[in-house]
């Protein structure tokens, strides 16, 4: 409610600005001009201010990094590898120069299932998000493989794709193709109507609604959904490389227990994984960002 | 203002080119450090026969072969390609894309049983199981497994028909002991950790478990069944048909291998300084102690597909119910690859270290 | 163009249906070329809707719109909604939302339209800026420019300034005003706020309850600027707030 409505029932006492209503008086520059240099939270922050930002969560890297040392000692044997012996584990990974072709491997991998992916699922969701008609006749058969672990299509990724690099990337674009195409779907539904109705009174139809409207209304929240995809992409990439590759992390982790006692190995992939992963949530959150306006 | 004109549309668009470029980048990357499209090391040639193998000794002889082969200087006409486990070696034979294999004796029965086009054309090795216990488990007879949990590698593991064929050797069966499926690689530590009282695989796993030192051999499989086989080489029969001269040059160059690594124990530490790092990525000194403690542990002599061994894995197979015995030796062995006898000699070849 | 009547937008026995009450009751009014009718009704009462039917984004039940002799059977650029919740495009430049009905015209055209709109809305000197760093009457102003960019004859507006603090309300409704007064538009303007309607209407329609009927049509036969103290301007408020049933304590 605005003030005006709330005062509605008492009349008669009109104040003089609200007598103002002459468009002489009212003219002038447009109101509160000033909001328009805010700066973003972002550029509020100097960089001394984001150097100590990361102190906490350093801080809880090193805990448990200490309590996972201690654990480790203290569950005597020597198959849990310490946190020093993964680092170990990782300068003899490079030393051998394999972690650069591991991390290329898993990444080239990643990379072509989840742009794929990216390039079926963004306008098969779109689709499904626009048209009330397709989403009913296929949102119950992608309900049906969503939950399907990309694990369970590792014969048929074999039987369809032998072994290659084709059957990992397949693994990797299932796994992300239907999170991509339904989070599509969802940002379409998520648009708000008014941008639409504007467009159709404006006259756009066809391709035009789509790229002048649809896709930039839709982008914010596909955005949020690709980097959630990729998120999953990466993290099936140790199932899909159990598949005869002989590169890439998740090989590294599947051929480290063949190696026998190498668990310093296992771990050591595991980090890499979730280093690499942490990165690749940073570089798409600039992008997501670098996608959004403030609404 | 803190976002300029140009800012959202140019933003956007550095984004996706920054995507596109860092997609082609690793796409080179991969290119030129894993797939090797700058190197100039000899390549396999485009026809090279692709043959299955799992790092594990009973194929052992598929990447000596290949290591002769290439100190041999000769082109590079087959192409090991190293496995991680069995269900996606039979998934990859299975597609087509790969018409040579190192496998379970069993389990190539068992897919000609369901009509898969496969053939046995020679044995990968002979021996080289263990049934491996804790060194402090109070099990020192085979009797006294009754109640326990004995990890087996999978359904068409020959090491369940091993425990199978001892168990009613000592008057037991395998319902007497809880089965558990476990994939080789985790069994040491699942014995380690006393998550289960044995474990029966191929080796290294077994000899791992000794050379940390809390593993002890129960029985080698040799003792309890002579002439023991898990794993054989396996064909496609389309294969066959299609190049029959890679595929003896194959069986002989394995036979040879074979008697190469049993003519001396020197062969042998060639075999695992140079299996070791490169095609099994296993700490040589661990391939060193299986193939030395005792010497005939693993054995890669006889190789001939025998019709006596066979029957007797049929057999064992129908008993336990992992085969259905509408297959038999003659429609999954094709014997004509049995290298003649003047083929039948060792590498002439110093061991290399 | 126009009807037998004079009637330039024509409504006829408009009713749309929506389970388990209707929304609109047959409701009947005719709008003249260049005259500025408020609605008002109370909230809820299905004033939207009738301004989606009047648009072309909703079809009615029964019933015809007709505006300048034909039927009204989908949006038009000739005629443009002005929203509430702002519809300008987030993701566009002040200067390219205005310019956005504008696509099939010449560069130079388009660029004379997009000055001229900024221009007549106050927002120069924001062309670059994108609507979420401007305020929420910047964004009213900008979603109204483009409007006019387009030479819209007819403009729908549903309670485009609802959403605004007080004295940004004022400021808006003056500078409708002015503008309106330059150009005559045909305008129709949804509101919620009588004091809104009194000030700035030639005719105010009183809609009833759900399903919504017109209940009574108001003149308001006073000149502008208007005198916010006037005897008239405060009968004319006080009638139209008695027709929806709120009398002085």
């Amino acid at each position: 409610m605005t003030p005006a409505a709330r005062r509605l029932p008492v009349s008669g006492d009109a104040t003089a600005s609200q007598r103002a209503i002459d468009p002489e008086l009212a003219g002038g520059r447009p109101e509160a001009a000033a909001t328009v240099a805010a700066p973003s939270r972002r550029e509020e922050v100097p960089g001394r201010r984001a150097l100590l930002g990361l102190g906490p969560p350093l801080a809880v890297g090193a805990g448990l990094a200490l309590t996972w040392h201690v654990a480790a000692r203290a569950s005597g044997g020597d198959l849990v590898p310490t946190p020093g012996e993964v680092a170990l584990a990782i300068g003899e990974l490079a030393g051998k120069g394999v972690l650069l072709d591991y991390v290329v491997a898993s990444l080239f991998r990643v990379s072509w299932g989840f742009g794929l992916a990216v390039l079926l699922g963004v306008p098969l969701g779109l689709a499904l998000g626009w048209y009330p008609a397709a989403f009913r006749a296929l949102n119950p058969v992608l309900q049906l493989l969503r939950p399907i672990s990309p694990i369970a299509w590792i014969p048929l990724a074999i039987l369809w794709f032998g072994v290659s690099d084709l059957a990992p990337i397949f693994l990797i674009f299932l796994a992300s193709v239907l999170p991509i195409a339904m989070a599509a779907a969802a940002a379409v539904h998520g648009i708000p109507v008014v941008y639409l109705r504007a467009a159709r009174n404006f006259g756009l139809k066809g391709p035009l609604l789509v790229t002048k409207v649809i896709l930039p209304a839709a982008l914010p929240q596909l955005l949020t959904g690709l980097r959630l995809a990729l998120g999953v992409a990466w993290m099936v990439v140790v199932a899909a490389e159990m598949i005869a590759v002989t590169s890439g992390l998740g090989y590294l982790i599947v051929d480290a227990r063949n190696a026998g006692k190498r668990y310093d190995l296992v771990v050591a992939g595991m980090l890499l994984i979730g280093v690499i992963g942490l990165l690749l949530d940073q570089g798409l959150r600039r992008l997501e960002r670098s996608g959004h306006v403030q609404r | 203002m803190s976002q300029g004109p140009r800012d959202q549309t140019a933003r956007s668009r550095t984004g996706l080119l920054l995507a596109a470029a860092a997609w082609a980048l690793v796409t080179v990357l991969h290119g030129v450090l894993n797939l090797g499209w700058l190197s100039s090391e000899p390549k396999p040639r485009a026809d090279a026969l692709k043959v299955g193998f799992l790092p594990v000794t009973c194929h052992l002889t598929c990447p000596v072969t290949h290591f002769i082969n290439e100190d041999l200087g000769g082109e590079r006409w087959f192409e090991p390609l190293r496995f991680t486990g069995f269900p996606e070696i039979k998934e990859a034979f299975l597609s087509g894309d790969l018409p040579a294999t190192f496998i379970l004796a069993p389990m190539a029965i068992a897919l000609r049983e369901q009509g898969v086009p496969i053939k046995i054309v020679y044995l990968g090795h002979r021996d080289g199981t263990a049934l491996v216990v804790r060194k402090d488990s109070e099990i020192f007879r085979t009797e006294q497994l009754k109640g326990k949990t004995i990890a087996v590698p999978g359904r068409f593991a020959n090491q369940r028909l091993v425990l199978h064929r001892e168990l009613k050797a000592k008057g037991l069966s395998l319902d007497d002991v809880k089965v558990v499926e476990l994939s080789p690689p985790d069994m040491p530590a699942a014995l380690y950790a006393r998550a289960v009282d044995a474990i029966t695989s191929g080796e290294p796993f077994m000899g791992q478990t000794e050379l940390d030192g809390y593993g002890r051999v129960l029985w080698q499989a040799k003792d309890v069944w002579p002439g023991f086989i898990s794993c054989v080489l396996a064909v496609n029969e389309r294969e066959i048909a299609r190049r029959r001269d890679v595929i003896q040059r194959l069986v002989d160059g394995i036979a040879r291998s074979g008697l190469w690594l049993d003519a001396d124990p020197k062969n042998r530490v060639a075999a695992a300084e140079r299996a070791g790092p490169r095609y099994y990525h296993q700490d040589p000194r661990l391939l060193r102690y299986v193939l030395s403690q005792p010497p005939d542990r693993v054995t890669y002599s006889s190789l001939t597909p025998a019709r006596a061994d066979f029957e007797e894995i049929e057999r064992l197979g129908l008993e336990t119910g992992m085969l259905r015995g509408t297959a038999h030796f003659n429609d999954y062995v094709d014997t004509s690859f049995t290298p003649a006898a003047d083929a039948l000699k060792p590498w002439a070849l110093e061991a290399k270290p | 163009m126009c009807s037998a009547d004079g009637a330039f937008i024509s409504v006829r026995n408009l009713s749309v249906d929506f389970q388990p009450v209707g929304v609109l009751d047959r409701v009947s009014f005719d709008v003249a070329q260049g005259e500025l009718v408020c609605v008002v009704g109370p909230s809820g009462c299905g004033k939207s809707t009738l301004l989606n039917v009047l648009a072309g984004f909703q079809a009615p039940t029964a019933g015809s719109v007709r505006i300048g002799g034909a039927e009204v059977d989908g949006p038009d650029k000739s005629r443009i909604a002005v929203f509430q919740e702002s519809a300008v495009f987030p993701w566009l430049t002040v200067e390219e939302n205005v310019g956005f009905g504008l696509l099939g015209l010449s560069r130079g055209e388009r660029r004379r339209r997009v000055a001229a709109g900024i221009e007549r809305v106050g927002l120069g000197g924001f062309e670059h800026a994108y609507p979420p760093q401007l305020s929420g009457g910047m964004k009213q102003r900008a979603e109204v420019a483009r409007a006019l960019a387009t030479q819209a004859r007819v403009l729908f507006m549903d309670e485009p300034f609802g959403a605004l603090d007080f004295l940004t309300r004022l400021k808006l409704r003056a500078d409708l005003l002015d503008i309106w007064r330059a150009e005559r538009q045909t305008i129709v303007f949804i509101t919620h706020d009588v004091e809104e309607a009194v000030q700035l209407a030639d005719r105010v329609l009183v809609l009833s309850r759900r399903p919504a009927a017109v209940v009574a049509e108001v003149r308001i036969d006073l000149g502008r600027p208007r005198d916010l103290d006037a005897p008239a301007y405060l009968r004319a408020r006080d009638r139209i707030l008695e027709l929806l049933g709120v009398t002085r304590a």
